[in-house]
């Protein structure tokens, strides 16, 4: 651990069990080299920056909530050529594939499922074979606007949250429940997202 | 050949190269060739429009990836939060702390949402993963839940912070007034590095009259880690040191200057060291402090109510400990303020327990009674006097010893054994016995508190102070505890300002000043702490027109001193009670030779 002004001689421990770091910078790779490890969640998000561009994180945690692995990307900044020429697609390709299908790929555990807080963030579901569902809480009243309408038909509530399947995945209400259960049980499943906005401003300050 | 008589004869074929005949090569003169018209050119050459490249994404954004360990605590058998989601209902907050009143809550109004605890990450930590790893962490309350860990009592949302401000250092000072509970939150942080691996050996060192204090609040916070507690004769304390399956052990200052040696030699060292009342090391030539300093360790924890006791010189020699060659004494107390600032973290009463009984204070100023002035007065002309006559001759000495015996006098004349200050204490303890309530009474002096419980017998008065053994006082505590004759506890500043727990009484009484405000608030907060009842009234005498007032004013001073390091805010026109004070409390000029501090 590298700490400044450190006391000579002494071997501060690692925080929290030690980290591995993979810290190379590397493109994304088509989404398929994960493989089957302890049971996680995966939590995915962006912060748009309004100097830098669109920020994406990808948290994937144990059952208890506590953090395995985290990919963040460079910030992607759109272009007015972009917007025009994308139209109405381009959240759904930015979210969708340019970022969520990015960092899906980094993963190297396999989730139970993906769960975002931003609707655009549902596309990914083109990208993957993980089940996406998208989070918003329970207790506000707001409802899934009209442009995930399309992507969810179905939601249940657990703890404070709704979760809404992606259309997709509406068959697998139940068992989809089910394996949130645990994770719910530790942690309010809006709360990774907190995380992982904090490490992404975090980013942006270093 | 010859066809005439119709017979085929073999015919030789001869080429025209064999009969060496002359061969004309025959050109057709005719031009078959069209004339082409004569081409009329125009430029064509005009440059292709340019073309503008708009990417289309089609390049991935890089990506950046950060691994974590798993959490080599055991998962949890029910989390606690089970029970709610299979409710889906609102999260269930986290139970108000039973000691603390909820004054003004309505039973009908919904439950504020609860607070959650985040583990920031030391502004010392620089690389980017690890800050990541205390930034996507669950919050404080998440993990405790998930650990089951139980606590005896439910927390303040403070000691929340206080505990993710301990966890992620390596050097910290918890700083908090007396009474927020700095070894709760010590215990808490060890017992959670202890569940996750990153501490296999805690050391806890403290005044030798905190040790039983330290087991019992380990026993109670961390009720599943092994304790030992470093004492005995030699053999036995080396064997105490080298049990290996043991996480946290105990010793007294006294013992580990003792064992400085015996450390080395065991070869041990520490995960996690932790001083409890870690202004004792603030002198960093004492032999305390070297000891303390010598042992090897990976963390090092300071928990003290007062790191700026008279200077702060005082905080230079802690950060000693905590973060060697952090701070100097040559920096001004603001710029030593925000050097000290990510490491230390200081709470007050009044900042965090808004619903805490309230702190009255009342300073009785008293007039010497007529025979107890005349004593005062010649005592200190005759002091002052010989002072004068020593001239550059005077030394600290001479003068702290005028001081003492000028507030000896104000507590009792020493002819006649006459105390203006006893006549006000004993009328307030008629109505505080009367009404069942219990009170703390300090002095400097053992001798006082002697003849304090001779007067104040008929009120149960027991004594508890350094002269007295271990099991005496502990004794004392028990009976005034318990026993409901006892409604007085005489106290010396130095036994009894540290680590007692006496929020049951309702009053204190400091019969004479000490010589700095944070130990008189130490001495307070023994009463005037978490699990405090009723409002705490403070009763500080003061004689009038004595030495105690000027001292008292000096006192005012170096309150500011503290604050202003621990705040940051604009340096103080004077700090401490140095020589100078001392001699300009009798208008005397200190001579140049002197040069050490007072107090």
């Amino acid at each position: 651990m590298e700490r400044k002004g450190a006391a000579a001689g002494k071997q501060p421990l690692r925080p929290g069990g030690g980290i591995e770091r993979s810290m190379e910078q590397k493109s994304a790779e088509p989404a398929g080299g994960t493989a089957p490890g302890p049971r996680s969640y995966g939590f995915l998000t962006a912060v748009e920056s309004g100097s830098h561009g669109v920020f994406g994180g990808y948290l994937l945690v144990d059952p208890l909530g506590r953090p395995l692995e985290f990919h963040c990307t460079a910030p992607v900044k759109v272009s007015r050529a972009q917007q025009i020429l994308f139209g109405s697609t381009l959240q759904s390709h930015l979210h969708g594939q340019q970022i969520g299908g990015t960092l899906l790929a980094e993963g190297t555990v396999t989730p139970e499922m993906v769960l975002t807080d931003l609707e655009p963030m549902l596309h990914v579901r083109s990208h993957t074979k993980l089940p996406v569902a998208f989070v918003r809480d329970a207790t506000s009243g707001a409802s899934a606007s009209a442009g995930a309408s399309t992507l969810v038909t179905c939601s249940f509530t657990i703890g404070n949250a709704t979760v809404s399947p992606h259309a997709t995945d509406a068959s697998r209400e139940v068992d989809l429940r089910v394996r949130l259960e645990e994770l719910a049980a530790a942690v309010d499943l809006r709360e990774p997202f907190e995380r992982i906005r904090a490490a992404i401003d975090e980013a942006q300050r270093r | 050949m010859a066809a005439d008589s119709g017979e085929i004869r073999p015919v030789h074929s001869v080429r025209a190269a064999e009969l060496a005949l002359p061969q004309v090569a025959v050109v057709p003169r005719v031009d078959l060739r069209v004339a082409r018209p004569a081409a009329l050119r125009f430029p064509i050459d005009v440059p292709r429009p340019p073309v503008t490249r708009i990417g289309l994404f089609d390049a991935r954004p890089v990506v950046q990836s950060f691994r974590f360990q798993p959490s080599v605590a055991p998962p949890p058998a029910v989390p606690k939060r089970a029970a709610h989601v299979a409710a889906a209902s609102a999260t269930v907050p986290l139970a108000p702390p039973s000691e603390e009143p909820q004054a003004g809550a309505k039973a009908d109004s919904p439950d504020p949402p609860p607070k959650r605890t985040r583990i920031a990450p030391p502004a010392d930590v620089v690389k980017l993963s690890e800050r990541f790893f205390y930034l996507l962490q669950p919050d404080l309350e998440t993990i405790l839940e998930t650990s089951s860990l139980e606590f005896p009592r439910q927390p303040f949302p403070f000691q929340f912070d206080g505990m993710a401000f301990l966890m992620p250092r390596h050097g910290a000072v918890l700083a908090d007034e007396m009474g927020l509970g700095k070894s709760m939150q010590a215990i808490s942080s060890i017992r959670l590095l202890v569940r996750s691996g990153e501490a296999r050996r805690v050391l806890v060192v403290c005044p030798k009259g905190l040790v039983s204090n330290w087991t019992r609040e380990l026993a109670d916070w961390a009720p599943e880690i092994l304790v030992a507690v470093i004492e005995g004769d030699q053999q036995r304390r080396r064997w105490q040191w080298s049990l290996a399956d043991v996480p946290v052990k105990v010793a007294n200052y006294e013992v580990l200057v003792r064992d400085r040696d015996l450390i080395a030699e065991l070869g041990l060292s520490f995960d996690l060291m932790v001083l409890d009342e870690a202004q004792r090391i603030k002198n960093r030539s004492s032999q305390t402090s070297e000891a303390v300093r010598s042992v090897p360790r990976r963390r090092s924890w300071a928990l003290t109510g007062t790191p700026v006791e008279n200077s702060s010189d005082d905080l230079v020699g802690v950060f000693e400990f905590i973060a060697p060659g952090h701070l100097n004494e040559r920096m001004s107390p603001k710029v030593m303020g925000a050097a000290a600032a990510d490491h230390v973290l200081r709470r007050t009463k009044d900042k965090v327990l808004k619903d805490m009984p309230p702190r009255l204070n009342r300073d009785e100023r008293i007039e010497l009674s007529v025979e107890q002035r005349e004593t005062y007065r010649r005592a200190e002309e005759e002091g002052v006097l010989r002072l004068a006559d020593l001239g550059q001759e005077a030394t600290i000495q001479n003068v702290f010893e005028l001081v003492l015996r000028l507030k000896q006098i104000c507590n009792f004349d020493t002819f006649t054994g006459e105390s203006a200050k006893l006549d006000c204490l004993e009328a307030d303890l008629e109505e505080i016995h009367a009404s069942g309530k219990k009170a703390l009474v300090f002095s400097q002096w053992v001798e006082t508190l002697g003849r304090l419980r001779g007067k104040l017998s008929r009120f149960g008065a027991l004594e508890y102070h350094g002269g007295m053994s271990t099991a005496a006082r502990d004794e004392a505590i028990r009976q005034f505890k318990h026993e409901k004759q006892h409604s007085v506890l005489l106290l010396s500043y130095g036994a009894g300002a540290v680590g007692l727990n006496l929020q049951f009484s309702e009053y204190v009484f400091l019969f004479d000043r000490w010589w700095n405000p944070a130990v008189e608030d130490q001495a307070i907060n023994r009463a005037h702490r978490i699990g405090a009842a009723g409002a705490v009234t403070v009763t500080r005498f003061l004689s009038a027109n004595t030495i105690e007032e000027r001292i008292d004013e000096v006192l005012r001073r170096k309150r500011d001193l503290s604050d202003t390091i621990l705040s940051q805010a604009e340096a103080p026109a004077a700090s401490g009670l140095t020589q100078d004070d001392l001699f300009a409390l009798f208008k005397l000029v200190p001579p140049r030779s002197a040069s050490l501090r007072a107090a």
